[in-house]
């Protein structure tokens, strides 16, 4: 649901610049915003749970009773002045001790014993593991895979992929995640380089696909743009007409292919 | 109007190999593109030549990536060449089938993922099987289980054919013969061109080429040199010749494993001066080879046709041949002179020739026009066509395959409308069963899991899902020359 198949949007800001942009991204509405601010706030939950959860499990001591200066003095460990000052400016809340407390307050408190039950049978490496695996799900996973293809006449053409899942493959990272389609791995290539720019076929898995590449002077193999989506050949048609439309001059009217082959 | 077809030829044998049966392959489908058809090849990628290509007539090569065990043939996997053969069948819009040699597991298999797909199959044979050694079972047994259900089936020659039916037990009036062809403007003889221009003015035949009693008569050999092409025989030939017949020298070309016997032969004889090894020719430089010699040996064990010797004779070159397979069938007597396949008969009939030609009985310089009149690659492609219309139902079943088929009783109960198999798997496994008492049965458990996952694969890769090929611009036949083609 939230996500669609590979469909392409053209900006053209000017005659000579264009870019193609294929996403899984579905168009962004009223419900889908909603529902990904949601799937966010999912995930930043979930990460915070995981967080808390190592935290119990490896830097407090399990129940704070047990220690002998709480039983003695029968005092919190905090200062007891936060409580008898009268407001406190809102720094004061975010200082270390008591943000510890709170944790500990939090810990004491009916989920955070049950969490602790939940994860207490497991050995350290496997908790690790798994609050390893989760924390990378819940931050570091992206949801769609975006590739577009700038084109600038007279200057190159460049390619930019964020890929869906790990976002420290598809680049961009965590600031990637936060800011949203930031940081994508791009390749730019100067007009003067680009020998071609053309569609070809080629097996891939049970398949054969259609494909855009662009031909690159001194270099063996041709780039292929959009290798993560691989749209389909309607998507890739418009495009590269679209690019050799932009990157050289439109070809005169009725010459190549437009749905049927013509003779120029 | 005659109806057109989207047609894909696969085999594991195309070009960059040479070879006559990818010769034969690549003649045939430019001619049938010629005639508005639209043709792919599907074959397995070679070092170098790999993905999707075109040639340059436009003609569209899929080269799937297979592993090759022997001598270019693929490992036989029923089942793990289907997604891909679907999805190509699919997105290129294919009606036919057609594949080539039987040695090809890539045409076995896709024949058999084509009648599950519901697409009509035909089935070109090129060689020659025994019956006794254990690869020859073998490879009937799998002949027998493709066969089984294929449309049609085209042998190159009428030994093939009669080899073919009584390999795969078919009924003979679903096999037809359709020779090969030549490219004649390819294999012109040495002879001054203006000569053939004033021809058509005049009706000249081209002079005699004399030959004078001490003049040096050059024998051309062309051939991979492989057992099966009787290298052995030459080995044994070769010295007795050259002792009978002084002002006689020999051209060898080609290459493989029996070479090395021949220059064994030459180093023991000392006949350097006299036998010329060429070691392995392309297939375009064929032609200036054969123009230097008189005569043509082909001392071939088994050949389906031999596409060689029909070169040689529209070089102009007097063929000795043995008398093996299909090539009785392919010249007139004037151009052969035939011999049992062992080394005296073979050493007698190319003294026979050399007499005949040093008497100037022979007119070698007109084989090249009786040639090019009795073989041409556009009347093959008219040949196939027909077949693929009568498979298909566009001509009558009594119009192809005879009055006399259409009312006959035995006619296979299994055929449906105008002879045309039906593809209900009910009468598919029918087919199949009467293969063999285990035979029957395991092949009929292939076919039953080839569909299981032919519905597996419209489930995982919708038809919706695969793009489409555009189609090139289809020629437009001419129906003149068509008839004045078909009618050679």
């Amino acid at each position: 649901m939230l996500t669609t198949a590979p469909h392409l949007y053209i900006r053209r800001p000017s005659p000579t610049t264009a870019e193609f942009t294929v996403t899984t991204c579905p168009p962004l509405t009223l419900p889908l915003r909603l529902a990904l601010l949601a799937l966010s706030a999912l995930r930043l939950s979930l990460a915070a749970t995981v967080l808390f959860a190592l935290y119990t499990r490896f830097i407090t001591p399990p129940t704070p009773t047990t220690s002998p200066t709480s039983t003695k003095h029968h005092h919190p460990p905090f200062p007891p002045q936060t409580y008898t000052s009268s407001p406190l400016s809102p720094t004061a809340y975010l200082t270390p001790t008591h943000l510890t407390s709170l944790l500990h307050a939090l810990a004491a408190s009916a989920p955070g014993q049950h969490l602790a039950r939940l994860t207490a049978p497991l050995p350290p490496w496997l908790l690790s593991a798994l609050s390893g695996a989760l924390l990378y799900f819940a931050l570091l996973w992206r949801l769609h895979t975006t590739e577009s293809l700038l084109v600038l006449r007279g200057l190159g053409i460049q390619t930019a992929t964020t890929a869906a899942g790990g976002a420290l493959w598809g680049g961009g990272g965590l600031w990637g995640w936060v800011v949203g389609f930031g940081g994508p791995a791009t390749r730019f290539i100067p007009t003067e380089k680009i020998r071609d720019v053309l569609i070809n076929e080629a097996f891939k898995g049970f398949e054969v696909r259609y494909y855009l590449a662009v031909v690159v002077e001194g270099e063996e193999d041709v780039v292929v743009v959009f290798p993560r989506l691989l749209p389909g050949r309607r998507i890739v048609e418009t495009v590269w007409r679209g690019v050799r439309g932009c990157l050289y001059e439109a070809p005169p009217e009725g010459y190549g292919y437009d749905g049927q082959w013509k003779r120029g | 109007m005659a109806p057109t077809y989207n047609i894909a030829m696969v085999s594991d044998f195309f070009f960059p190999q040479p070879g006559g049966v990818e010769s034969h392959i690549y003649q045939l489908s430019t001619k049938l593109m010629d005639r508005g058809h639209k043709v792919i090849i599907i074959t397995h990628a070679y070092e170098g030549r790999t993905g999707v290509r075109y040639l340059t007539n436009g003609l569209k090569v899929y080269h799937v990536p297979f592993l090759v065990i022997y001598r270019s043939a693929t490992f036989p996997t029923v089942f793990s060449f289907f997604p891909i053969f679907r999805n190509i069948v699919l997105r290129e819009r294919i009606d036919i089938v057609h594949g080539h040699a039987s040695l090809s597991s890539l045409c076995h298999e896709s024949i058999l993922h084509a009648r599950t797909m519901g697409l009509r199959t035909v089935f070109t044979d090129h060689s020659l099987f025994g019956f006794a050694d254990a690869a020859s079972i073998l490879t009937n047994k799998l002949l027998k289980f493709t066969l089984s259900d294929v449309d049609h089936v085209i042998c190159v020659s009428h030994t093939c054919k009669e080899n073919t039916v009584l390999r795969a037990s078919l009924d003979p009036l679903m096999v037809s013969v359709i020779p090969n062809a030549v490219v004649a403007e390819n294999f012109k003889p040495i002879s001054n061109p203006t000569e053939t221009a004033s021809h058509s003015f005049g009706h000249n035949p081209p002079p005699a080429r004399q030959l004078g009693p001490h003049d040096t008569i050059t024998i051309v050999v062309i051939s991979r040199l492989f057992y099966n092409k009787g290298t052995d025989l030459l080995t044994a030939a070769i010295p007795r010749i050259l002792e009978n017949h002084p002002n006689t020298r020999f051209i060898i070309a080609g290459s493989g494993p029996k070479a090395i016997d021949l220059e064994q032969m030459i180093e023991q004889n000392v006949l350097q001066d006299r036998v010329e090894m060429l070691g392995p020719v392309r297939h375009e430089e064929v032609r200036d080879v054969m123009v230097r010699g008189h005569i043509y040996l082909h001392p071939s064990l088994t050949e389906a046709f031999g596409t060689v010797i029909v070169e040689a004779a529209s070089c102009g070159l007097y063929v000795v041949c043995t008398q093996v397979g299909g090539i009785p069938e392919v010249l007139p007597s004037h151009m052969t002179v035939f011999a049992k396949p062992e080394e005296d008969d073979l050493v007698a009939a190319t003294g026979k020739a050399i007499a005949a030609l040093r008497a100037n009985k022979v007119r070698t310089e007109l084989f090249h026009e009786q040639v090019k009149t009795m073989y041409s690659w556009t009347n093959v492609a008219i040949r196939t066509e027909r077949v693929y219309n009568g498979i298909s139902g566009a001509i009558s079943e009594a119009d192809f395959y005879g009055y006399d088929a259409a009312n006959a009783a035995s006619w296979s109960a299994t055929r449906g409308r105008s002879g045309v198999q039906s593809f209900a798997l009910i009468d598919r496994l029918k087919r199949y069963y009467g293969c063999g008492i285990w035979a029957g049965k395991l092949f009929c458990l292939c076919v039953i899991v080839d569909y299981l996952i032919f519905l597996i694969l419209e489930l995982l890769f919708p038809r919706e899902k695969i793009d489409m090929c555009p189609d090139w611009p289809r020629k437009v036949v001419d129906e003149s020359n068509d008839r004045k083609d078909g009618m050679r």
